[in-house]
């Protein structure tokens, strides 16, 4: 593993990290702060823990930093295949790498990806004899998978927790807090069940809401009686028990959660672009840089292209300005205009029609997906909507989806942005109460 | 046996999505006016058949599948194939369906990571054992070599297993898993460079029978006049034979799987336990792949995923595999078994319809006999003599008083 | 020349992947799921599904609204088997030894 450190800490963000702690990562004791994930913390301390995709063998590491894109799977405490990006530091915590860039076979098996520069159809691979096709079929399962067996079987199985509320809001970001706000204030029970470390969402990532908004937001939310679920994951709607049920997956439980009004407020997911080796380590979510930046006081690197499609012009532009101002050297290039990316295992700059730059960071700002899995789940239609982001929950005036007692807004819908979104998740909360 | 069309890496659509590749499936255009067979159901079944007819030179042959290829319960199962089975007929068959299976990627041109880690099977019970035994003394008369474990044995072939309950195993080390959507590309793509022509996204809207002989099958993309009509659509048959008067009393029963995260490979065999219908693999990605039978649900078509699955199959895992708790389930999806009155397939053509022919009723094992039963078919139907199974299993068998003296396979599980 | 233009990072799928995919007329998303393998990593999608159907839109030549996603299953993220296995849902067999 590399010590080259591109990123720092910012003395400014100092006493909002959390307590000091030191955690292990890839053999390395680093300083760390129990308010960082691990993998803030390894990107902050210069560590890079690479691991190589499945079929071309190329080096990898974390892309989104929200717990979507599986890019920065690590094997922690002894269990594999965990987000680095959603486990927090904690004092003699252990991370260790999977699949690790470099390494012997990659060295070999790397030839894959220059040989095959247009693609390889795995399918058709070493069919032509019984004795080629019997190697590969042994060579593919050695090189298969990601982590090993854990360590020790499961101590003990926790118990499964019960929920029933009147308003379940999935998202705790501007719209579902606001939302979830806005219908606990008219009495009725409201649970918010939110995936990332804090709630807050999309606050936590853009410079113009900031940390202190994401926290008021969700102050807000808790003194108005809304439960919330942190660190839980909406993981299914199942139409069992009349009514259906959500599972609800948090570190140390599942819950069942039961309720009148459902209302999905997941946002968007942070998405690449496409570009030419747009998977090299260092081409990171622009939402990610924010998200270091904004809530972590971490700047990812002093040169950073940015990478931008008109859609969301002013989000990068307020997100250069924030990195500008922590003394970083930025520069912003249309999608359109980029040919490649430069750099094996980690990214050294961006070619485009017009100039070669160098950089340490690229920062993707693509429009965030809509994270409509779970509406979907319920029956509610999407449509894909490129401008939106994707595949947008379709609702009407109101926010109500196509199915009955859903409803959706926010990102979800169509991709907002942070003030808009909070006030959208107002709206529809106030909506959801005159249904009642 | 070569197949007829192999791959060159630089034949690809460029980026401009020009095609230099002559496409498998029919992408528009209606069907053609006539065919000498319309196969309808595009899964392993339809398509197996319509592979080794061409091959044998019928290639006048028309595929109608009504959704996305492997839309079906052809590419919803867990890839497993075993000769472990309690009738000598379906034993036989599936030791010459293995060896189809072991020679597809090099015979049709495309990988299906068929791996012979062997299946364990795992009895709680003496009566298990004694159910065990029984199937195992057949299955070595017919030179399968399955035998008999006392559980440490088991867990030599599987460590992580817990042997609390555990009172005997079965083990065969030739059974296999192979990767299900391959076979449906490779059977396609080397059935249509012979000529014959696959259409997706095309239901059957109605089916007449002509005066004389064969069918008008109709589509919203045209009608053909089909000589014969092979009724593959598996769970789905009683409903296509319903339009020309044929009564097929299969049913389906939905049966719940779900993969894992990939981990390193450490799992060489298929394991099931015989008390829950539990079973699991590593699949070639690494992924523990296996279902559960979770009972007191009737039939249905419906394919939606419940909870109740989800967390009957962590139980049993849990418990038999401790070390898997921290392992995570990635995805849940669900297939129909096919289910049979006498837990047999049904094969051949229906009574008082000699070209209105039938494959189905294989109870969850249908994958895996498709390309032994594809080829019998394809002899029968280019002029060679049919196979047993088109009289054993025959349609009529539920009518004519011949059904209750078939020996009923007792071993339909994974 | 440009470098490879990943869509799907968790099974290293290409645009290339997808244009081959379509070139051999697997087009419906639930097709070009399985023939790619797009989707069917740890990720599941969330990544990938809005590009590679945009993608696929472009080649096929058709409005973007017409391109339905592919079924969304449970379990929305990884969940471990431990977290399950004591749901009063499960069912319980015969043999089920009870919970401590």
């Amino acid at each position: 593993m590399y010590i080259a450190g591109v990123a720092r800490r910012l003395s400014g963000h100092d006493g909002v990290r959390g307590d000091a702690v030191e955690v292990r990562i890839a053999d390395t004791t680093v300083r760390a702060f129990t308010d960082e994930s691990i993998a803030a913390a390894a990107l902050a301390s210069g560590v890079r823990v690479l691991s190589r995709s499945l079929k071309y063998h190329r080096p990898r590491t974390f892309f989104c930093l929200e717990g979507h894109c599986s890019g920065c799977l690590v094997r922690l405490g002894g269990v594999p295949n965990l987000r680095a990006c959603q486990a927090p530091c904690t004092a003699g915590a252990e991370v260790v790498g999977q699949n690790a860039f470099p390494s012997a076979e990659v060295d070999l098996l790397g030839a894959v990806d220059f040989l095959f520069s247009r693609g390889l159809d795995h399918h058709t691979l070493m069919t032509s004899s019984s004795v080629l096709n019997k190697l590969a079929n042994k060579v593919v399962r050695q090189l298969s998978g990601l982590g090993k067996l854990p360590d020790h079987a499961v101590a003990s199985l926790p118990e499964v927790q019960r929920y029933d509320v009147d308003v379940c809001v999935i998202g705790g970001g501007p719209a579902g807090l606001e939302a979830a706000t806005a219908t606990a204030r008219a009495g009725r029970s409201t649970v918010v069940v939110d995936d990332q470390l804090r709630p807050g969402g999309s606050m936590r990532t853009d410079p113009r809401t900031g940390r202190q908004l994401a926290e008021a937001t969700w102050q807000a939310a808790a003194s108005s009686g809304v439960a919330v679920l942190a660190r839980s994951t909406a993981i299914g709607f199942f139409p069992e028990d009349d009514g259906g049920v959500l599972a609800v997956s948090a570190p140390d439980r599942l819950y069942r959660v039961y309720a009148k009004q459902w209302i999905w407020a997941t946002g968007g997911y942070a998405v690449n672009l496409p570009f030419g080796d747009n998977d090299r380590p260092g081409v990171i979510a622009a939402r990610a840089v924010g998200r270091l930046l904004v809530d972590h006081g971490i700047v990812a690197g002093d040169r950073v292209v940015v990478i931008e499609v008109p859609e969301v012009t002013e989000d990068a532009t307020a997100l250069s300005g924030a990195l500008a101002a922590a003394g970083a050297d930025v520069h912003r290039v249309a999608l359109h205009s980029v040919v490649s990316v430069k750099g094996r295992s980690w990214v050294s700059g961006v070619v485009t029609d017009r100039q070669k730059l160098e950089c340490d960071i690229v920062a993707v700002a693509a429009i965030p997906a809509p994270a409509s899995e779970g509406p979907r789940q319920q029956g509610c239609k999407v449509v894909l909507d490129p401008p939106a982001g994707g595949f947008k929950v379709v609702v009407d005036e109101l926010g109500r989806t196509t199915t009955p007692n859903v409803w959706a807004c926010g990102d979800v819908c169509g991709y907002l942005g942070p003030a808009a979104a909070a006030a959208d998740g107002a709206r529809v909360g106030a909506n959801v109460i005159a249904n009642f | 046996m070569q197949p007829v069309m192999d791959d060159e890496d630089e034949s690809r659509a460029d980026v401009s999505g020009e095609i230099r590749l002559p496409a498998t499936l029919e992408g528009s255009g209606p069907l053609p006016q006539q065919a000498e067979i319309v196969i309808v159901g595009g899964g392993v079944m339809g398509l197996a058949i319509a592979y080794y007819l061409a091959r044998r030179g019928l290639t006048d042959v028309v595929v109608i599948e009504r959704g996305y290829l492997a839309e079906g319960a052809s590419g919803r199962n867990g890839g497993g194939v075993r000769q472990q089975w309690s009738t000598e007929i379906n034993i036989r068959l599936m030791q010459e369906s293995v060896e189809l299976c072991r020679r597809f990627a090099v015979d049709v041109g495309v990988n299906v990571w068929f791996r012979q880690g062997g299946y364990l099977f795992l009895a709680r019970s003496q009566n298990e054992v004694a159910r065990l035994e029984k199937n195992i003394a057949l299955q070595n008369r017919c030179g399968v070599a399955t035998r008999m474990l006392e559980p440490k044995q088991a867990k030599d072939i599987v460590p992580e297993l817990n042997l609390d309950g555990i009172v005997g195993a079965a083990f065969n080390p030739s059974d296999g898993i192979l990767f299900p959507w391959p076979f449906l590309w490779g059977y396609a793509r080397q059935a249509a460079a012979m000529g014959v022509k696959i259409y997706t996204q095309t239901p059957v809207v109605s089916l007449v029978a002509r005066d004389g002989g064969g069918y008008d099958v109709r589509t919203e993309r045209g009608t053909c006049r089909a000589r014969r009509v092979i009724n593959a659509t598996g769970a789905w048959s009683p409903k296509l034979a319903e339009l020309v008067g044929v009564k097929v009393p299969t049913f389906p029963i939905r049966h719940e799987i779900c993969s894992s995260e990939p981990l390193k490979p450490f799992l060489r065999p298929m394991v099931s336990e015989l008390a829950s219908g539990l079973y699991c693999s590593q699949s070639m990605r690494g992924e523990i792949v296996g279902g559960v039978t979770v009972p007191g649900h009737g039939s249905t078509y419906a394919m939606g995923s419940t909870l109740e699955f989800l967390t009957t199959y962590a139980r049993r895992l849990v418990r038999l595999m401790p070390i898997l708790g921290d392992i995570k389930v990635l995805r849940q999806w669900a297939g129909p078994y096919d289910q049979s009155p006498d837990g047999n397939p049904i094969l051949g053509p229906a009574p008082d319809h000699p070209d209105f022919f039938l494959a189905c009723g294989f109870v969850g094992h249908g994958f895996m006999m498709a390309p032994i039963v594809g080829k019998l078919y394809a002899e029968w139907l280019t002029g060679g003599t049919p196979h047993e199974i088109f009289s054993r299993y025959r349609l009529a068998r539920f009518t004519d008083g011949s059904g209750a003296s078939q020996p009923k396979e007792d071993f339909n599980i994974g | 020349m440009a470098g490879k233009i990943v869509l799907c990072r968790c099974e290293d799928m290409t645009l290339a992947d997808l244009e081959h995919s379509v070139g051999r007329g697997y087009k419906d998303i639930e097709e070009v799921k399985r023939y790619t393998g797009f989707g069917t990593g740890p990720c599941q999608g969330k990544e990938c599904l809005a590009v590679v159907a945009t993608q696929l839109a472009r080649l096929c030549k058709q409005p973007p609204a017409t391109v339905p996603p592919f079924t969304s299953r449970p379990p929305l993220a990884p969940t471990p088997l431990k977290l399950l296995a004591r749901d009063p849902g499960a069912h319980r067999f015969d043999d089920d030894p009870g919970d401590d």
